[in-house]
């Protein structure tokens, strides 16, 4: 119990301070919203305009629900398909890194020509792909990172390479896989929210956050990031609590002795 | 443990290597002769171990015997079949310096793998896990997760779990060898007793002369550079009690071993083994 307040406690506190200190300068040095609005501002803008931010948060989170969904699949399915071909664990850090680099969220503008701009669809397109690489590079290496003395054992047991990977190889990944999906959850909200931002139809967050900064609505447009903030811990908490449900509890993180 | 042995002696032979050699990075500029012309029997149901220092190839030649490295020359048979053959058929069970436990299965999971591998149905499973988790004395850990384990019992654990299919041979890299020297003999007793128990054939590797000499019925003594067997020291001390570690004739076999790895040590201190490298 104690230990448990210990942790909320300091966040808490800093956030307190950070955001007195925010509305402090505001008032004090009379900023102009459209610089930065105060805290008090964004709050009451944000429970003026609950129902539209739920809305587009809804509609948003759909997208990046719906990205996050296709991306892991496709991304468990690569990865257990590369495996076949890359065995060494070394070859996955140079193309993770090579595949980070592809400016994926610039492809938005392509997909909306060639799929429907007015569906939906080139945006979950988006969110899929940026979802697909960090599953695919974290699993990869979960499935390739296997204790050499355990594949010595698979081994002496006379095991198929498919024995191997349905017995040490794929219980090996699953805390790769969490680690990707922790990365992707949050990614996804953020790529279907700035996946709006080229054109389509009006109803997220991000198409959100552009008008209301285009009509000088400041505050409405930090309401509206803050709307956005929340999606994404949503995303991210929701998969900390799959963990914790599929993972056994207090499991040494490298237990590898 | 004399009984066993003396019926083992005639009941034939476990384990016969003929001018085995084994060469790393042929034809390389860093080529290692890893085996040079080794020759080895072991009869049914006997101890032997192997001790040397590092890089004399003796864990290597334990590789060899169970078909997880190749060799290049000279014949190698396990119960009269090859290294492949027996690994296939699953002759023998093996336990290394690390447990290598799967986090993810339960204890009992784990002594049951092999089982699973060889097409076990589940109660015939969970029957033998039962069977051998009593033999090692962790019948109330079976639901245990193996990291609730100490390093004592997770070994016995893997010890379980490589006689699990119930394998005639029985290949051990150092299973003692990361643990605590009070658990390493009483873990040292538990093999004895399980051996007694099962009547297994064992290939042990060690680099503790005294542990070499406790368990085994044969002390195999190596060298490196080319890593080859230079003597063999036969070990009778009977049944192994309390006092047998402290007895003379525990001494006398430590001190045979001794000077006879002494004998090959190329270093001339008696220590190091790497001259000649810097």
């Amino acid at each position: 119990m104690n230990s448990k307040l210990s942790y909320v406690w300091p966040p808490i506190l800093v956030a307190t301070l950070f955001l007195g200190a925010w509305q402090l300068l505001v008032v004090i040095q009379e900023i102009k919203p459209f610089l930065l609005p105060a805290p008090s501002l964004i709050a009451s803008e944000f429970s003026n305009g609950a129902t539209l931010m739920w809305g587009a948060a809804v509609y948003t989170g759909t997208t990046a629900f719906l990205g996050l969904l296709f991306g892991t699949v496709a991304g468990l399915f690569m990865a257990l398909l590369a495996q076949r071909f890359i065995t060494v664990d070394k070859l996955v850090t140079p193309l993770a890194a090579g595949l980070a680099t592809v400016p994926i969220i610039a492809l938005t503008p392509i997909l909306n020509n060639m799929f429907n701009i007015t569906s939906r669809t080139p945006r979950v397109l988006v969110t899929t792909i940026i979802v697909l690489f960090p599953i695919f590079v974290n699993v990869m290496r979960g499935l390739l990172q296997v204790n050499p003395v355990q594949l010595e054992l698979m081994r002496s047991l006379n095991a198929a390479p498919r024995t191997t990977l349905r017995v040490l190889r794929i219980p090996n990944a699953i805390p790769f896989f969490f680690t990707g999906l922790k990365i992707a959850a949050p990614l996804a909200v953020i790529a279907a929210l700035v996946a709006e931002y080229f054109g389509g139809p009006q109803e997220g967050l991000g198409s959100r956050i552009a008008s209301a900064a285009a009509n000088t609505a400041y505050g409405r447009a930090w309401a509206y990031v803050l709307a956005a903030i929340i999606t994404g811990l949503i995303f991210y908490l929701t998969i900390i609590a799959i963990e914790r449900l599929v993972t056994p509890r207090s499991a040494p993180a490298l237990a590898k002795s | 443990m004399t009984m066993i042995h003396d019926k083992v002696q005639n009941t034939g032979s476990a384990l016969a290597i003929s001018g085995v050699s084994k060469v790393f990075n042929k034809g390389n500029d860093n080529e290692v002769v890893a085996l040079s012309d080794v020759n080895l029997d072991v009869h049914t149901g006997e101890f032997i171990s192997l001790i040397g220092p590092s890089g004399c190839g003796k864990s290597t030649l334990l590789r060899v015997i169970g078909d997880l490295t190749g060799f290049d020359s000279g014949t190698v048979q396990v119960s009269g079949k090859t290294p492949e053959d027996a690994r296939k058929e699953r002759l023998y069970g093996i336990a290394f310096q690390q447990a290598a436990l799967f986090d993810w299965r339960s204890v009992s999971k784990n002594i049951e793998l092999p089982l699973e591998l060889a097409g076990w149905d589940k109660s015939a499973r969970e029957t033998r896990s039962a069977e051998l988790l009593d033999m090692v004395q962790l019948s109330d850990f079976g639901t245990h997760r193996p990291w609730e384990l100490s390093g004592g019992m997770q070994q016995r654990v893997a010890i379980a779990r490589s006689l699990a299919v119930d394998p005639p041979l029985l290949l051990m890299d150092e299973p003692f060898g990361a643990l605590d020297e009070m658990t390493r003999e009483r873990m040292q007793n538990e093999l004895l007793r399980i051996r007694l128990e099962t009547g297994k054939t064992i290939v042990f590797v060690t680099h503790s002369i005294p542990e070499a000499v406790y368990l085994s019925d044969r002390v195999v003594v190596m060298s490196p550079r080319p890593g080859r067997i230079t003597a063999e020291i036969s070990v009778n001390l009977g049944d192994r009690t309390e006092i047998t570690r402290e007895s003379d004739n525990f001494f006398h076999s430590v001190t045979a071993v001794r000077e006879a790895l002494r004998l090959h040590d190329t270093s001339g201190s008696g220590v190091s083994s790497h001259r000649g490298e810097i």
